[in-house]
């Protein structure tokens, strides 16, 4: 709840103390923070009648001198030329301007000049530089995500922007949470440690009064980790519903587009999927399928007994009883319709792409040894003609992952039988993604194979067997918090940034995975979260990966690596 | 949470740079001086500015500028209205409830006022709900426009208000009848009884004095029955005041956004109004050009008749090559509205258009009067 209910309190804020008819003016960047917290009746309740973007509002003309126009921007410099031009041609009465940032003092003196009206009241920061898609669980929704997979030479303007974005939301939502954290960051990764040398400084040099708060025994912890440490989990099809919902359709803001699957009805083009206001997900987002698929049925069991109890309609008491249970019968009927849809297409999708097979093959991958099995199986799926390119790249890639170093010659030969299948598959991606993400790049014990203690964890995992062999992965992030749940968090791995030094286990920590995270990590986080170990832990990342995504970055990064060596 | 007030700050560079932009001092409030006296006069203008980093100021004491709040639109004044008419609803439900309940108490008498006050409350209030939601209809706005969007979004959220007045109405009403029909059973149950015993008794004592018994009994029955048909015509009304608020009900729903689903998300809100807004305006246009070409066409075809009696009059060979040339010019002034897509485009031709209607007019007037 933490996240989501602080940007509600910075929206509230807003709003409370601004009487009258208000308009509210987003840019695209905060329409996406306040609609997973905001909806449009409680904004209509506080009396917010119209919504704009700022670039839109520009275009028309009427003057509404009635509405007072509360501002919610993130301090870009477009958005201080926006605000420029249209505080010299106000149309509203009332201009309160609040940002989503820090601003910078030259951004205040351009906004001081343009206001020659002095229909300014106020300018304020309000730090809600986030999106909180879940209670435990943010985003940045950064669109040049792939840019932490190149070196610093590259694009050094574009990279240094991707940075300023990240310290930006971290430093928010610091601020929001009023903490200030001790910074440790992943050793092996570049751009892991210059954010979170940036981060500190910011926090401990340049703002250092702002962030100075009420300090508690033990500091929360802030750990800057790169998402190379961990490509299998982006990799892997997922089975437990928001993560396969995300991996097999897609979510977006908490929102699903289904206009270009199949045939919906028109209501049902576009669905909401939000923990908070659907009691039904929120009891079921973690379930895997099977178990998903019971509760819907025994949900659509009973609509269809109230629904029947609907048609019966005798006595004028009975009409009185419909019409006033009606607005419950309707929402009932959205929020049923809306499931089935989704996991009818989930399972047509299953059933075209051959997904059990092949999920049961990825996580044997993952988790379990045997390299000559796997290397069967991998064949056997690639020259299986229902099985689709991803799915191919997917095996090929967590093959590689897995046996780089034992079996060369094997994976040659995998790789030609993949290019040589997939005519859109584009050569080198695979090694590409192993220069980035190797072996020799990774600090975290993926496999569980480096040290003794995690060889002997796992065969006893082997040898007791799995409750499902789809859901048996645990993403590496699990290891991580177990570890700090323990304090044994190692400072050769994760140093520290600064002198600052932690003692004890903290008690709230915020995990940052630069190049994003996955459902399957907020599930864990969350399922952490509930066990109530005494930390808490909030997890975020630059975007929210499913295995297209990630491939989809890779393909950018490796585009943009070559071309800049072409110029080279 | 942590904020920071920038407000301050903003002001006083505000302030500074207003002065360097206009150095003698046009602002009326300063006296005669220099910029230093305006800048110290301009922040004492703000004493009660507080610096705590967490504030929030009331913002409608200070409106100086140079742009004054205009007045609102006539439509503002409607939403008014459905909002006060809300606001004295909600104390005349508290009082229905009370009257409810004092009317299913026990009582000595008739309780005859008490029905009548609940029935002129109940009236009062689905009077008051029926002409709120009539007013209500009147704030959808024709046409496309920003404007068209905030009175929909009044409109809406004076919708849900009504709604849920109604809900409530009806859940009181439900129950009070409900509880009116328990009682009804209730006294007849128990008088009936009481005859049947006391007809048995007395049948039993005394057979000689059937008249005068049966008397009695008599007036028993017919105030029971006319009891009972008292109780049946409220429970009558009820239900006829029950299915008129089911006929608002429906009739608000339709206005009211459903929690929870895709409509109810600001951003999809917003990705539709840029979209119809934009539809909107070429609708119009095309519309407009339309009706020019089709006036056009009309006038060549009006005006052939006539152009053979211009010639006696000296007006109308002047006009009626006039006319042409306007309609053409309009049709023109059409399409450069189109293609620069400004608003002043189509406001220009529609008065353009009034214009050329009015003086055919008067040309046929003309041509009454002369010929």
């Amino acid at each position: 709840m933490v996240l989501i209910s602080a940007v509600r309190d910075y929206v509230n804020r807003m709003l409370q103390d601004i009487s009258g008819m208000k308009v509210l003016i987003l840019d695209s960047q905060t329409v996406s923070i306040v609609s997973v917290v905001y909806s449009q009746s409680e904004l209509l309740q506080k009396e917010v009648f119209l919504v704009e973007l700022v670039d839109s509002i520009s275009k028309s003309k009427e003057p509404m001198s009635h509405l007072k126009a509360v501002y919610f921007l993130r301090p870009t410099s477009e958005n201080i030329q926006h605000m420029r031009r249209q505080l010299a041609s106000p149309r509203f009465g009332e201009y309160h301007l609040f940002f989503s940032n820090l601003l910078k003092d030259t951004q205040l003196h351009i906004l001081a000049d343009s206001d020659e009206h002095e229909v300014v009241q106020q300018v304020q920061e309000f730090y809600a530089d986030f999106v909180a898609n879940d209670p435990y669980h943010f985003s940045l929704n950064i669109p040049s995500n792939y840019m932490y997979m190149l070196p610093a030479v590259v694009d050094p303007s574009n990279l240094q922007h991707f940075c300023d974005r990240v310290v930006d939301g971290i430093a928010a939502i610091f601020l929001a949470l009023k903490r200030r954290p001790v910074v440790r960051y992943q050793r092996t990764s570049d751009i892991a440690k210059r954010i979170a040398q940036e981060t500190s400084k910011l926090m401990y040099q340049q703002e250092s009064g702002l962030f100075d708060f009420r300090r508690t025994e033990v500091s929360p912890l802030l750990l800057v980790i790169d998402r190379r440490d961990d490509p299998v989990t982006p990799l892997l099809n997922q089975w437990t519903y928001q993560a396969m919902v995300h991996e097999l359709i897609g979510i977006q803001d908490n929102k699903v587009d289904l206009r270009n699957i199949g045939k919906t009805s028109k209501d049902q083009q576009e669905v909401v999927l939000s923990s908070e206001q659907d009691a039904f997900f929120k009891a079921n987002m973690y379930e895997n399928f099977g178990d998903i698929g019971m509760n819907i049925k025994r949900m659509v069991d009973e609509f269809q007994q109230v629904a029947k109890s609907n048609q019966s309609i005798q006595t004028i008491e009975d009409m009185a009883k419909f019409v006033d249970n009606y607005p419950e019968y309707r929402k009932m009927h959205g929020n049923v319709s809306k499931h089935v849809s989704l996991v009818t297409e989930m399972s047509k999708t299953v059933e075209e792409r051959k997904l059990m097979l092949v999920s049961q093959t990825e996580q044997e991958l993952a988790c379990n040894g045997g390299q000559g099995a796997a290397f069967e199986a991998v064949t056997n799926l690639l020259n299986n003609e229902s099985v689709s390119d991803i799915d191919r790249l997917r095996l090929v890639m967590l093959y590689a992952l897995r046996y780089e170093k034992e079996s060369p010659v094997q994976l040659m030969q995998l790789f030609n039988k993949l290019a040589s299948q997939s005519p859109k598959y584009k050569p080198g991606l695979v090694q590409f993604m192993l220069k980035q993400a190797g072996v020799d790049k990774r600090t975290g014990d993926l496999y569980g194979n480096r040290d003794l203690l995690n060889i002997a964890l796992n065969m006893a995992r082997g040898l007791k067997g799995v409750e499902n062999v789809y859901t048996q992965h645990q993403p590496l992030l699990f290891q991580t918090m177990e570890s700090i749940t323990k304090g044994r968090l190692r400072d050769v791995d994760y140093p520290y940034v600064g002198n600052h030094f932690q003692q004890g286990r903290p008690q709230e920590v915020v995990i940052f995975i630069v190049g994003g995270t996955t459902y399957e990590e907020s599930r864990s986080v969350a399922l952490q979260n509930a066990i109530n170990s005494g930390i808490r832990f909030i997890l975020g990342g630059s975007v929210v990966l499913n295995s297209k995504r990630f491939l989809k970055d890779l393909e950018d990064a490796q585009r943009t690596a070559r071309s800049s060596t072409n110029l080279v | 949470m942590a904020t920071r007030n920038r407000t301050i700050l903003f002001r006083k560079y505000r302030d500074a740079l207003k002065s360097v932009r206009a150095p003698t001092g046009s602002s009326p409030s300063s006296s005669s001086g220099g910029p230093v006296i305006e800048l110290a006069t301009s922040s004492l203008l703000h004493p009660n500015r507080s610096y705590a980093p967490l504030s929030t100021e009331d913002p409608g004491s200070s409106s100086r500028g140079a742009l004054t709040v205009g007045l609102p639109p006539a439509w503002v004044d409607v939403s008014e209205e459905i909002a006060a008419n809300v606001q004295r609803l909600r104390p005349k439900m508290v009082e229905l409830a009370k009257a409810h309940a004092k009317a299913l108490m026990p009582s000595f008498g008739d309780g005859k006022e008490d029905q009548h006050r609940i029935e002129a409350l109940t009236q009062e209030i689905t009077s008051l709900l029926k002409k709120s939601e009539k007013r209500l209809q009147k704030l959808s706005a024709g046409g496309p426009s920003e404007d068209s969007n905030l009175r929909k979004n009044v409109q809406r959220s004076l919708a849900t208000d009504l709604q849920n007045l109604s809900i409530e109405l009806r859940k009181k009403q439900s129950t009070y009848l409900k509880r009116l029909r328990l009682q009804k059973e209730g006294p007849d149950g128990v008088d009936l009884e009481m005859n049947l015993k006391g007809n048995t008794s007395r049948m039993e004592d005394e057979d000689l004095d059937d008249l005068g018994f049966s008397e009695h009994q008599m007036a028993k029955l017919k105030k029971s029955e006319a009891f009972t048909a008292e109780r049946e015509r409220e429970i009558q009304q009820v239900v006829e005041s029950v299915n008129e608020l089911a006929q608002i009900m429906k009739d608000l729903s339709v206005l009211v956004i459903d929690q929870g689903t895709i409509v109810d998300r600001i951003d999809y809100n917003i990705q539709n109004v840029a979209t119809t807004v934009e539809e909107g305006l070429k609708q119009l246009q095309k519309v407009l050009s339309l009706l020019f070409s089709l006036l056009s066409c009309f006038f060549f075809f009006s005006l052939f008749p006539f152009l053979k009696f211009c010639f006696k009059l000296i007006v109308h060979p002047l006009l009626s090559s006039f006319f042409p040339c306007l309609c053409y010019a309009g049709m023109y002034w059409t399409q450069q509205a189109e293609k620069t897509q400004k608003h002043g485009g189509t406001v220009m031709c529609a008065s353009v258009l009034v214009i050329m209607c009015s003086i055919m007019l008067v040309l046929l007037i003309l041509k009454e009067i002369f010929l």
